[in-house]
């Protein structure tokens, strides 16, 4: 069977969002072999992928200007990377599933594929949409009462359906830093991840929220290690929280940021019960890792779209403030707009596996389920009947697969 | 072993006429001295112009540096000659097609150099360049328009001045054949003296028929000077500081919004060495016409490294030290005047009146102006002190007008055109005339553009762009009075000497002129950047001419005018206008790929 190639070429949290449709895709057409293109830095993660062949690198630095081997004209550079293409010898995909709605995207798909699915499918140039870029396009303009969550309209995209468990990735044997390893193997303890940063400054948690609720871990969870997890930048925020912290949380816990590859990473996050954070790649990793995950949804992140994916999980949703929205407001002032109350507390009580209070001034409780049609979030203590918002957007949408909740 | 016979029999299969030369001379430029690694090496007046422990090894680490820059398919043209080591380690890394030029400066060097280096196996794929200049120049563009010059210092240095001539006639050739139209942004200062001479040089480059973008940073003048109510002298210049780089972002983000092929800085714009460090990370050519003493304000020291180009108004010791600092390139680009701006004009009736006089003089009050002006107080003429910083002045106040207000310039002009008169004194910190004055200041330019008669202060530097048919010079601070005295009696002198100076600078001395230099030297020090630009590669119709390795993209450089300017956005632009339903092939899509990169801004600040 001819190939096909997969196109994720957006950051961490957007690549993980895609498995499901990987998922679906290898479950429909298991004889097809899959391949995915993404960025450089995240071919690790992506060859941890179930259902891909092989992983090619999207590397941005190659096609900017000021590239090295770039010449100063135009022409040169064109010459330069019509060479460096032909070198990739890229195979010839007879199909190409591109989910990024952006013009790389696009035309990276249709370099290298005959026939384009998803985003583009109309042409390189061609700005229409198909019914499912469309919808997204609306959600992220106004998001409305949307309740089907952006892995499975990636599905509804590449014309699958969502797979029908949410689907895991296992680690390779990555070596953790020395020490670790045996702390983490053999505690017996709970051990739960604290996401530090966030790729958008407006998505970040302040060290004083952190503070308080490695305080209130400590505090309730006496088994409990905390892993601070974080990239290189993150390093300083870990910093001001060791130094903040009273000595005696010192001992419960570990500072990870800056000290794990991707692959450590993905294995350091396998070995957490639990993960906090907020809207962010490594937080949708753990995820895939067999972690469950509480999300402080703020800013512009929506639980309905991008919970972390599958059954179990939980997000507190800060709702908007009324006049601005949180852009307009960035733009403003610089700064991005923040909870004044954070729910330290009630997070507390999901981990301790306690009874929790669904709803804390602006924040509410959402807890996610999975059914035939994907991922889906519910009011904690109140489920909603969203089959039929949801089956109303699939039979629009996709009228040919058919789909149902069952 | 080498055969002396050999080499020149070599050398003459394509230079018969450098052949029969150098039979006739005996040699003797060189001291030939063994190196410690075994071969031959060179010194003159004492000082090796090769390695004296391994020349080759010196050699090849030189012609790995040049290559760095150099494109595949350019001429290479060699100053230097020495041992030829250079040349030989360069050949070893070129392609057999690719083409080398070596100046030869000196019959007696090349011949001490052949009496004990064989050429037999890199030799006769050089194309060796000897005569006068102007032989030298034309047997160059003959073989190419457009070379790239590498120079081999130490030996090139023996012969300074001959290589400095074919470089000028190279720019010269260069600045005939300009068909491309370049993006100049021109980067202002706040205030200052450099200010009308950014207006100058803006309205020059456009002129010229360059698409230009002004930063104008006059325009945050107010802004800057409302800090000087900063008592605080430290906390003031931080705050100066902060504004200056606030501003120097600005321009940069200028630049990010719609990248030039150069960034022109006058003197005090507003870079710092963090933005022109980005500059030179994003591939954009910086330049920066330092009109100013390098004496007095020497903030360049700390910035010389960060332009590619410094173009200054000074020559030696100038040109040494901005090179000792670190500066790439610098070159001596002397100032000029606007003649649409400073041209003769007929002021008549109360103008006339007001701002006629025997004798004028109009600037600023500097300590020498103040002592020799007042000797030209109580004369057998008018005169007349025109401008401004001349708090407590003394004899001079009775002549002082406007009570020292800034004359603004086209004022200026019609002072000059009414005034018998101008004298022209540079400005000078002490009490007579600047010992070590070398530059020659904007106003002889404009003087001598208005057609006005001057009587200027000895320059070093003044003889080389007028001489005494076209200005009364005077060399001693005592002999301002009767210089002026001898001229104003003799106005049909006065007008033939003016007309004289005029024609110079418009022959000479305009900005345009000013500009042709300055492109053409990045052009020649770049042949494949500005050069390539300048001489017309990038437009559409000689693009298609050099298309035939991509005939994908010949349709679309079609579509444009042939001496129509085409870059990767107009490109991506004619290919977007195929509509919707088109269907691309690869290398519209790659160039449409480039075109998103090349629009990305995000890291640009």
């Amino acid at each position: 069977m001819p190939r096909a190639l997969l196109i994720q070429l957006a950051r961490l949290g957007d690549l993980v969002q895609s498995l499901p449709v990987i998922s679906a895709l290898h479950s429909l057409y298991p004889e097809q072999p899959l391949d995915l293109l993404c960025p450089a830095p995240l071919v690790p993660v992506g060859e941890l992928f179930p259902g891909i062949s092989r992983v090619y690198p999207w590397d941005g630095a190659f096609w900017r200007p000021e590239c090295g081997a770039m010449g100063h004209s135009w022409k040169e550079q064109f010459h330069h990377t019509r060479q460096v293409w032909t070198q990739q010898a890229y195979p010839a995909y007879h199909l190409a599933y591109n989910l990024n709605n952006h013009p790389r995207g696009i035309l990276a798909a249709h370099l290298l594929a005959d026939r384009v699915i998803g985003q583009g499918s109309w042409g390189p140039i061609n700005p229409r949409l198909s019914p499912w870029g469309e919808y997204l396009l609306t959600v992220a303009r106004n998001r409305g009462k949307n309740r089907i969550h952006l892995s499975d309209a990636f599905c509804g995209l590449c014309e699958v359906r969502p797979p029908k468990a949410s689907p895991r990735i296992f680690p390779i044997k990555t070596s953790l830093p020395s020490g670790l390893e045996g702390l983490l193997g053999s505690s017996g303890r709970q051990i739960i991840g604290l996401i530090l940063g966030a790729g958008d400054a407006e998505r970040r948690i302040p060290v004083s929220i952190w503070k308080a609720l490695i305080q209130e871990c400590v505090d309730r969870l006496p088994d409990a290690l905390i892993l601070l997890i974080g990239g290189k930048e993150e390093g300083e925020i870990a910093f001001a929280l060791e130094s903040a912290l009273p000595t005696g949380c010192l001992n419960r816990i570990i500072n990870m940021c800056g000290r794990t590859s991707l692959l450590a990473l993905v294995s350091l996050l396998s070995r957490c019960q639990w993960v906090v954070g907020s809207d962010t790649g490594p937080l949708h990793l753990s995820t895939l890792c067999g972690a469950r995950a509480v999300g402080w949804f703020f800013s512009r992140a929506r639980v309905h779209e991008t919970g972390p994916y599958g059954a179990g999980h939980y997000v507190w949703q800060h709702s908007q403030r009324v006049g601005l929205s949180p852009r307009e407001t960035y733009e403003l002032t610089g700064l991005p707009e923040l909870p004044q109350v954070w729910p330290i507390e009630e997070t507390v009580c999901l981990l301790s596996g306690g009874p929790v209070s669904s709803a804390n001034g602006p924040w509410s409780l959402w807890a996610s389920q999975y059914d035939g049609m994907g991922t889906f979030y519910q009011p904690y203590d109140g489920p909603e009947n969203l089959q039929q918002i949801r089956q109303k957007v699939w039979d629009k949408l996709s009228p040919t697969l058919a789909m149902t909740a069952s | 072993m080498i055969n002396f016979q050999a080499n020149i029999d070599l050398i003459g299969k394509s230079a018969p006429f450098l052949r029969s030369q150098l039979s006739e001379v005996s040699g003797g430029f060189l001291c030939i001295q063994m190196s410690k690694s075994g071969i031959p090496a060179a010194m003159v007046n004492h000082h090796w112009i090769h390695s004296a422990y391994d020349p080759q090894k010196e050699a090849e680490r030189w012609a790995v540096q040049q290559l760095k820059n150099c494109r595949p398919g350019e001429v290479l043209l060699i100053f230097g000659v020495g041992l030829l080591y250079h040349v030989e380690a360069l050949k070893r890394h070129l392609s057999p097609d690719q083409r080398v030029l070596v100046v030869v400066g000196n019959l007696n060097e090349l011949r001490d150099c052949l009496s004990v280096r064989s050429l037999s196996e890199w030799g006769e794929e050089v194309h060796w360049v000897w005569g006068t200049t102007s032989e030298v120049v034309s047997q160059i563009t003959q073989i190419a328009k457009c070379v790239r010059v590498l120079s081999y210092d130490p030996a090139a240095s023996l012969h300074r001045a001959l290589y400095e001539e074919v470089r000028q006639g190279l720019r010269e050739e260069m600045a005939k054949h300009v068909s491309g139209r370049l993006h100049i942004m021109v980067v202002g200062p706040i205030y200052g003296g450099s200010l009308p001479i950014a207006g100058y040089v803006v309205r020059a480059l456009e002129a010229m028929g360059h698409r230009i973008s002004w930063v104008d940073h006059s325009l945050h003048a107010p802004g800057y000077q409302q800090i000087d109510g900063i008592h605080d002298v430290r906390l003031r210049q931080t705050v100066q500081h902060k504004f200056s780089e606030t501003l120097g972002i600005i321009s940069l983000a200028y630049v990010a919004e719609d990248p030039p092929d150069l960034v022109l800085g006058m003197a005090q714009a507003p870079l710092s060495m963090a933005v022109l460090d980005q500059l030179r990370r994003k591939k954009i050519l910086t330049a920066m016409w330092f009109v100013e003493n390098f004496r007095h304000l020497t903030y360049w020291q700390q910035m010389a490294a960060g332009y590619d180009f410094w173009f200054v108004m000074q020559k030696e010791p100038c040109l040494e030290a901005m090179t000792r600092a670190g500066a790439p390139h610098v070159s001596y680009l002397p100032l000029a005047a606007d003649p649409t701006i400073h041209k003769p004009l007929v002021v008549s009736g109360a103008e006339k009146r007001e701002l006629g006089a025997d004798v004028s003089f109009l600037g600023a009050g500097y300590k020498n102006r103040r002592r020799l002006l007042t000797g030209l107080v109580g004369q057998e003429w008018s005169f007349k002190l025109w401008g401004n910083e001349w708090n407590d002045p003394g004899l001079l106040s009775d002549v002082l007008q406007r009570g020292g207000a800034r004359i603004d310039s086209e004022t200026a002009v019609k002072i000059f055109n009414s005034t018998a008169v101008n004298v022209n004194l540079h400005s000078y910190i002490g009490e007579g005339l600047d010992p070590q004055g070398d530059s020659v200041n904007p106003r002889t330019f404009e003087l001598a553009s208005c057609g006005a008669f001057q009587v200027i202060d000895t320059r070093t530097l003044l003889p080389e762009l007028f001489d005494e048919s076209m200005m009364g010079i005077f060399t001693r601070p005592e002999d301002l009075v009767s210089t002026v005295r001898k001229f104003s009696q003799e106005p049909e002198l006065r007008v033939s000497m003016a007309e004289q100076s005029r024609k110079r600078v418009l022959g000479l001395h305009t900005y345009e002129h000013r500009m042709q230099t300055l492109l053409s030297e990045i052009g020649v020090t770049y042949p494949d950047r500005l050069g390539s630009i300048l001489q017309g590669d990038r437009q559409a119709q000689s693009l298609s001419e050099s298309c035939g390795d991509c005939p994908e993209l010949l349709p679309i450089l079609q579509q444009f005018q042939d001496h129509e300017r085409v870059e990767l956005v107009d490109l991506a632009e004619a290919i977007r206008k195929k509509g919707p339903e088109a269907i691309l092939k690869r290398e519209e899509l790659l160039i449409l790929m480039m075109d998103e990169y090349r629009q990305e801004k995000r890291d640009f600040l």
